[in-house]
């Protein structure tokens, strides 16, 4: 264990220290970064709810939705700080998560499309009702703010604020994986029938990651709506948000936990620079095919498989 | 309350509609327990089909049904071969994969047709029938007798003919049904077929009764999945009341309220089943899931 912790140290201050003085004279490599690393964020959080839970979520652009809203909408209407509110945003898409508990009842496909269905009431909703600008959307939402001497809207600020948020949810990841809650769930997901008969309450168990997933994504959510100051519906609940990070996690491999990550920086940056160059509409074409390709020759991951880590392929439940 | 009951009429005749998407997905789910995410898609498939063919021809749409049966059920042929590659839980992954599809069919329409909303301009379609004291227009009506027409074809298909039977066996039992000399890979492709077919009428119809954009594919499917559950595990009977309490529940809602709320008034429907009646309105006692 001793090696990868220097490792880990040597990359995360490379990360924080190189990456900004190297590309500091190109803000448009650093805006590419700072919006693969929020589609990142959310593959990270759909992963952990595939992982751990067992959950295939087609409705977590509803979250990124709901966090941006109730972020804007808190800094705008009740004036508190951007820091609390983006908080607040996660808090609201947790809240969200909440209304979905009962659909936890049903496997597989049914839960899938369930939350799927879900989802779009929240874009409905919210391109109907005034309160939250309609379908016009909300402007002058402020940005994120200077703290301490540092000016976190600016492109390092923003960059060093969305990779903090995205190792700090890579840790508290790691954290449950690791522990009893990690060891019950894996068991739920070899066999849930087994581990409800020695008493561990797997509904439960599958609603708390639920819900922390859905927060996690409200927070990235909300960190974007003040990082780019424009919200609106088509923008905010935008199928995109769900079609990347998904894409991302079952790339990276979404049993890992950086395959997620080092899966949406890639597939961003492939997406923004190469297709969106061969195709500059209808690109997704593109990110769809790769979907089916991963599924059929791959659906552990392109990076495990690289890397040769662990069991490339599981034994068939 | 004449109103209401001329919005009931229409919603009923909405709701046949939705049957044939339904019963498609539903029919698959059966044979081979995997949701297809790329249906509703393969359905605007069909209507744009239809869209080209007037807009080429100038005939009624209703004569390019034949090409759109030929086309979406080659297209849903190959998503039958696709989905039978997957090696490993293939409940999970035949999700993402046809989720993949799906978006693929979608922007490939986009592409194609553009975002530009269409609906047929054939005067004679667009006329107002009526029935007794309801009127619609003439093919919200054929749509209609079209789907009803389908669904006693397919109730008889599935009784009494031996390819729908062996559908049901292997949707009932697998492991039986191979025994007893069926080909399970047989029964499911026949049943993908079916779906096609089904959802080339149902997209051909929609085509000519209401307005079709590439990004109508999700929608659908999930409207036909809320159907599905509505309706329980198996039953046609169930499939078309669900189907025709959605239509007129999506009817009234776009009468009375307003038309952008017309797509959650299926989704208070579902949220309501699943809380309440998790067996669905006509579900055996079988457990979903």
């Amino acid at each position: 264990m001793k090696r990868p912790t220097i490792l880990g140290v040597t990359l995360v201050v490379a990360l924080y220290v190189a990456v900004p003085l190297v590309f500091a004279s190109k803000p448009f490599v650093m805006s590419l970064l700072v919006a693969a690393m929020t589609v990142a964020g959310v593959a990270l959080a759909w992963a952990m709810a595939g992982n751990l839970g067992g959950l295939v979520s087609f409705g977590h652009s509803a979250f990124v939705g709901i966090g941006g809203y109730a972020s804007a909408l808190l800094t705008i209407k009740w004036g508190l700080p951007v820091f609390p509110a983006m908080l607040m945003g996660g808090l609201a898409a947790l809240i969200a998560a909440l209304i979905m508990l009962p659909m936890l009842r049903l496997r597989g496909p049914y839960f899938a499309l369930s939350i799927l269905a879900y989802a779009n009431i929240f874009r409905v909703v919210v391109s109907e009702v005034e309160f939250t600008g309609g379908a016009g959307g909300l402007t002058g939402i402020p940005r994120l703010p200077t703290l301490w001497g540092f000016d976190f809207s600016s492109k390092t600020g923003s960059y060093v604020l969305i990779l903090t948020l995205l190792l700090l949810f890579m840790w508290i990841y790691a954290l449950i994986r690791g522990s009893h809650f990690g060891l019950a769930l894996k068991a739920m997901h070899e066999s849930e029938d087994a581990t409800r008969v020695v008493g561990v309450n797997s509904v439960q168990l599958k609603a708390v990651i639920l819900l922390l997933s859905a927060f996690m994504t409200g927070v990235f959510g909300a960190f974007n709506t003040h990082y780019i100051s424009f919200l609106d519906p088509d923008y905010a609940f935008d199928s995109a948000w769900i079609v990347l990070p998904v894409i991302a996690a079952i790339f990276g491999g979404y049993r890992t936990l950086t395959g997620p990550v080092i899966g949406a920086l890639v597939m961003y940056m492939v997406d923004q620079l190469i297709f969106k160059a061969l195709m500059p509409s209808g690109h997704q074409i593109l990110l769809g095919g790769l979907l089916v390709f991963m599924i059929l020759f791959s659906p552990t991951g392109l990076v495990p498989l690289v890397l040769r880590k662990g069991k490339v392929h599981r034994a068939a439940p | 309350m004449e109103l209401f009951l001329s919005v009931v009429y229409s919603g009923l005749l909405l709701g046949g509609t939705y049957a044939l998407v339904a019963l498609g997905l539903a029919l698959v789910f059966g044979a081979m327990k995997i949701i297809n995410l790329s249906h509703g898609e393969l359905v605007v498939l069909a209507a744009y089909i239809a869209y080209t063919v007037e807009a080429r021809t100038g005939v009624n749409p209703m004569y390019a049904i034949p090409l759109a049966v030929v086309v979406v059920c080659v297209c849903n042929l190959i998503v039958y071969l696709l989905i039978s590659r997957i090696r490993h839980d293939r409940e999970l992954n035949s999700l993402l994969l046809t989720y993949g599809l799906g978006v693929v069919l979608t922007n490939s329409m986009l592409l194609i047709w553009s975002a530009d909303l269409r609906s047929t301009s054939s005067e004679w379609m667009q006329e107002a029938a009526s029935m007794g004291p309801f009127s619609s227009m003439r093919s919200e009506l054929i749509a209609f007798v079209i789907s009803g027409a389908l669904m006693l074809v397919l109730w008889r298909w599935l009784s009494k003919s031996w390819y729908g039977r062996a559908v049901r066996a292997v949707s009932s039992n697998r492991e039986a049904a191979a025994l007893m000399g069926i080909n399970p890979f047989r029964a499911e492709l026949v049943s993908f077929l079916v779906a096609g077919l089904l959802a080339s009428f149902a997209g051909v119809s929609i085509y000519s009764s209401q307005v079709i954009q590439p990004a109508l594919g999700p929608h659908l499917t999930i409207t036909a999945f809320i159907i599905t559950v509505l309706a329980g595990v198996g039953s046609i009977h169930g499939v078309f009341i669900g189907a025709v309490l959605l239509g007129v529940s999506e009817a009234l809602t776009t009468v009375f309220l307003s038309s952008s709320m017309r797509e959650l008034s299926g989704m208070v429907i579902l949220i309501l089943v699943l809380f309440m009646l998790p067996n669905g309105l006509f579900g055996a006692t079988a457990r979903r899931g």
